[in-house]
């Protein structure tokens, strides 16, 4: 910091006349014909019967309790990879130059199907898997589990898994003790209707990125020297008196594992319109711990597939690794007690590598049928690895509304004394 | 719906400075909101249509070779605000979620 010249005064507020809009700088998307560099994530997947290596079995599912696959005849247990360590994910985000991508990142191609067709490798048959609800089915005749692991551009196969850690048992207290909470002014029909054991296991699609970035934001910011009350007229006014300093920030910034939902039915997050929000505001997933994908982990539960591609995603990634960085600053700028007021901010970013993952949820949904024929979808979701929980609940308005209109009479009613007795 | 409920704050805000003021009686005012405000509480607590994902503090980011340039300009007198106008080094502005 400089020292402060007492000969340079000014008694210019600085509230005087318009303030200058800051000039943000575009992040520089990837240029269209740069070739990304691919780590290819199912090296040695295979479609098809996954059998249980110790008796041969496919009735394969995930053990929350473990966090690992079991086998249902012979019990035995085992786990895929870990993703960060076999796709070293977990590298020095300085080093990275350029665009990375896993393989199960790929760009969406349209004409790719989403129903595909596998011939059962146990009896021949032919069966078909709908990649829009998961990445398995079972032979309709010889009753074997058929898996899909290997990608497709068609965004049902990402990159790295997130394995349910909470139990649906434990989802289900976490929910009803939510909805518990907010009963009094809960819809009638909806207190009829809410039974959470009907949550579902949910895999949503997301991307997860790093980036590699160099910042220089430049501005003004104010240091407060002192406060003091001043009479005028019958009223007490206060005033502060500040210092105003040119402030510059250069940096290098490594944003580790930033999410960003891969589905454009999720990515619509007006509160107006659905409940999307809710199952944003349950991040952040340890995605840390991900494995390599495996379909035998979504036995059980239900997907949701990727369709958004990277040119729509990279906006929302960068202005949101912008939002990162001019709060991971701040820490440099507790002087500032007033504020700052950034007029550039420039984000370069050097390098970024974008892997698709699933992480699970547990998701309740309530369909509210409103008046007009109209319905509104309202979520309580638990993050199956955190426990963290959120949730919509439909409202009584007819009730809250007449209560509020009781306070609101009551209110007016107190406010009408107490200026009487000048209170 | 946020901004009925920042209305409300707004209104009990301006109704709290006003009841503050020397002349008295005012603090009776206070209460004139409370319906809007006791709407505006139970609607966000059923609803939560504000609460997101903070990603601008919840990322890991670490920053490394970083310069810092201060320069002071000038002293000011006499503003009236608490803060920095146009101070924008909270602003979030890669949120997702939207009211309307």
């Amino acid at each position: 910091m400089s020292a402060v010249d007492p000969n340079n005064e000014a008694t210019l507020p600085s509230e005087v006349g318009s303030v200058p809009e800051p000039v943000v700088e575009p992040v520089p998307e990837p240029a269209a014909d740069a070739a990304p560099q691919v780590i290819n994530t199912d090296g040695g997947a295979k479609d098809g019967l996954a059998k249980c290596e110790r008796c041969g079995a496919t009735e394969i599912a995930l053990n929350v309790a473990t966090g690992m696959l079991r086998c249902s005849f012979c019990r035995h247990e085992w786990s895929s990879d870990n993703a960060v360590d076999a796709f070293d994910l977990n590298g020095d985000i300085g080093k990275l130059v350029g665009l990375t991508v896993g393989s199960g990142s790929a760009d969406i191609l349209p004409s790719t199907e989403e129903v595909l067709t596998f011939k059962c490798s146990a009896c021949g048959a032919e069966v078909v898997i709908d990649t829009n609800h998961g990445t398995q089915a079972r032979c309709h005749w010889c009753r074997n589990k058929l898996s899909m692991n290997q990608q497709v551009p068609n965004g049902a196969v990402p990159d790295m898994i997130l394995p349910f850690k909470v139990t649906k048992e434990a989802a289900v207290s976490k929910i009803s003790a939510f909805v518990k909470k907010r009963q009094f002014f809960a819809h009638p029909k909806f207190k009829q209707e809410f039974n959470a054991e009907n949550v579902m296991g949910v895999y949503l699609p997301y991307m997860v990125v790093d980036i590699n970035a160099h910042a220089v934001l430049t501005g003004q910011g104010e240091h407060q020297t002192r406060s003091y009350t001043v009479k005028n007229g019958d009223k007490d006014e206060t005033y502060y008196d500040a210092d105003l300093y040119d402030v510059e920030r250069e940096f290098d910034v490594h944003i580790n594992d930033l999410t960003v939902e891969s589905s454009s039915a999720r990515l619509d997050q007006n509160a107006s319109q659905n409940t999307n929000n809710i199952i944003n505001a349950i991040m952040p997933f340890d995605v840390e711990n991900s494995v390599r994908y495996d379909s035998n982990y979504l036995a059980g539960f239900t997907s949701e597939r990727r369709d958004s591609n990277l040119d729509e995603l990279s906006p929302i990634a960068h202005a949101q690794a912008q939002d990162v960085v001019r709060h991971r600053v701040n820490d440099t700028l507790k002087f500032y007690d007033r504020g700052v007021r950034w007029h550039s901010e420039q984000v370069d970013v050097a390098g970024q590598r974008w892997v698709s993952a699933y992480l699970p949820v547990w998701l309740y949904s309530y369909q509210q049928q409103k008046s007009g024929g109209k319905s509104f979808l309202h979520y309580v979701a638990v993050n199956a690895r955190t426990g963290e929980t959120m949730g919509s609940v439909p409202i009584n308005q007819g009730k809250l509304l007449l209560v509020s209109g009781v306070v609101q009479v009551v209110g007016t009613i107190a406010a009408i004394v107490l200026t009487v007795l000048g209170i | 719906m946020s901004s009925l409920m920042d209305l409300s704050i707004s209104a009990t805000q301006v109704l709290v400075a006003s009841g503050s003021s020397d002349d008295g009686g005012n603090i009776g005012l206070l209460f004139l909101a409370s319906g809007f405000v006791f709407y505006g509480i139970v609607y966000f607590m059923y609803r939560n249509v504000d609460k997101r994902h903070k990603h601008e503090s919840e990322t890991e980011a670490t920053l490394h070779n970083q310069q810092e340039r201060d320069t002071f300009v000038k002293s000011l007198k006499r503003l009236s605000q608490r803060e920095m106008a146009g101070a924008n080094n909270r602003d979030v502005r890669g949120s997702l979620r939207k009211f309307f």
